[in-house]
């Protein structure tokens, strides 16, 4: 892996990360038990949609060509209103920093996460395969960290959650890492994780943004 | 420096309970007129601060916004501020030009402080309430934030803090750096907090504002390693209330 991927996985990057449960936390109020569970559900779902974006983009990049297809293919699949702004607005906190510390291509405004992270890697030289784990790995750590704060758990149990889900995450990996228009980015939505997303946008007590 | 159009950016931290978004109402209240006031809140929960504020009345409820920390108020204000700035710039684009944005850190400790990459000012809040002995105790919010408020001097009589004394602690943990003893009913005391936010806001104007970080909680370090504790930058309020011109102090370090 390179050292910049490692940079855009790590938590401390300065992104607004600690903002996000990875839709966990309304999850758990709705009775959600099996973290574990969850995490595979998300690498299966929406994450899969997220990486293979990131990847596309990636792959337009490096052929020069626009990206407004992959934000329609990104949009199209992600079906929550919530989710698309929660991306959004994650991606520009990225493109906020990358931009201090990259020359990224002239990048549209208000592009969602996965989008501005291929934008990323395609500066820094980051390989698809690895940018597709990046998004997979942030998302499994995000959900398990912000467990740490909504149940009562030991953290050696939370990052065996992460451990245990790492084979999936090689799977994922291999399969989006080669994937290069937008119409192969697979359109696995979540409707039950869609929901919990909706209604937490409009929920007045919540301890994380999403 | 050059000029500034740019809003101020005044953060209010300390530990909770010490009156911070009482403080910012009464901002709201007593400067409305005459400034442009924006608030962006840190919650714990969601948006329980920023409604408060909304519901006292003091601003358009579309001045005041909220982020939501996952349970980082601290890392929101120092480590990681995109949040923040995210919520200050949309705030500012939504209702600006303004001329003063407040942010209240929902921090649970005295150690928290904003980066000044965030705020160009703040202000550390604690209070009687908290017990005689917090200001002499210190940490980088009380000694070194650009203005010391110890709350509630009100109530100093019925939790036995002597304020006067208090007041001394603070005033000696910081180096002359002002300190405002204060109680929202005492008039004296929120006229010397107004006429503070005022000058920070001339000062802001005039490009002579310089962020001072106040530091983490680390030993005590010195002015003239960091360049920015020099009377120049710190000493353009000259408090009556603490008794002590900041030249006393100009040349400590
Ligand atoms: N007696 C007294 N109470 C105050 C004063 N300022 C704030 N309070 C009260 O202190 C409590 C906490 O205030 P709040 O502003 O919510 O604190 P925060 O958690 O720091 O934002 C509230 O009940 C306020 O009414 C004051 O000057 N005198
Ligand atoms: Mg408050």
């Amino acid at each position: 892996m390179t050292a910049v991927a490692l940079l855009l996985a790590d938590a401390r990057l300065p992104v607004a990360g600690h903002t996000q449960s990875g839709g966990l936390e309304p999850a758990l109020a709705a009775g959600l038990d099996d973290v574990p569970a969850y995490l595979a559900l998300r690498l299966a779902t929406v994450t899969r949609t997220e990486s293979a974006t990131a990847v596309v983009t990636l792959a337009h990049l490096r052929r020069g060509e626009g990206l407004d297809a992959v934000y329609d293919a990104w949009a199209a699949r992600t079906v929550s209103a919530a989710m698309r702004d929660t991306s959004r607005e994650l991606g520009r906190g990225l493109l906020r920093l990358a931009t201090t510390l990259w020359d990224l291509p002239p990048l549209l405004t208000g592009l969602p996460r996965p989008m501005v992270l291929g934008a990323v890697a395609h500066a820094t030289g980051v390989p698809s395969a690895d940018l597709a784990e990046v998004i997979g790995y942030d998302d499994l750590q995000t959900v398990a960290s912000a467990a740490l704060k909504l149940r009562p758990l030991d953290p050696a149990v939370a990052t065996s959650w992460v451990v245990a889900a790492l084979p999936q995450l090689a799977t994922l990996v291999a399969e989006v890492a080669h994937l290069d228009a937008p119409t192969d980015i697979p359109a696995t939505s979540s409707p039950w994780i869609e929901q919990l997303a909706e209604d937490h946008a409009v929920t007045t007590r919540r301890l994380f943004r999403a | 420096m050059p000029e500034t159009t740019r809003e101020l950016r005044l953060g209010i931290c300390g530990p909770v309970g010490t009156g911070k978004s009482s403080l910012i109402m009464l901002l709201c209240a007593r400067l409305g007129d005459e400034l442009e006031i924006g608030v962006v809140t840190n919650d714990i929960y969601t948006d329980e601060d920023a409604r408060m504020i909304r519901a006292a009345g003091v601003l358009d409820p579309s001045r005041i916004v909220a982020v939501e920390t996952g349970a980082c108020p601290h890392t929101a204000i120092r480590d990681d501020i995109t949040a923040n700035l995210l919520a200050v710039e949309d705030l500012v684009a939504a209702r600006g030009p303004l001329d003063v944005v407040l942010v209240e850190s929902g921090g649970d400790n005295l150690t928290a402080t904003f980066s000044p990459a965030l705020v160009d000012a703040q202000i550390f809040v604690i209070d009687v309430a908290g017990g005689g002995d917090v200001a002499r105790k210190g940490g980088p919010g009380i000694e070194r934030a650009d203005l010391l408020v110890v709350n509630k001097t009100d109530l100093a009589p019925y939790v036995g803090v002597d304020v006067d004394e208090m007041r001394a602690d603070a005033v000696a943990a910081r180096d002359g750096r002002p300190v405002v003893a204060l109680s929202r009913h005492d008039p004296h005391s929120v006229a010397v907090l107004l006429e503070w936010v005022r000058s920070q806001v001339a000062r802001h104007r005039s490009g002579r504002l310089v962020p001072v970080d106040p530091g983490p909680m680390a030993p005590h370090f010195h002015a003239v390693e960091n360049g920015h504790f020099h009377a120049g930058e710190n000493g353009h309020f000259h408090a009556g209330e603490n008794g002590h011109s900041h030249d006393d102090h100009a040349h400590a370090h």
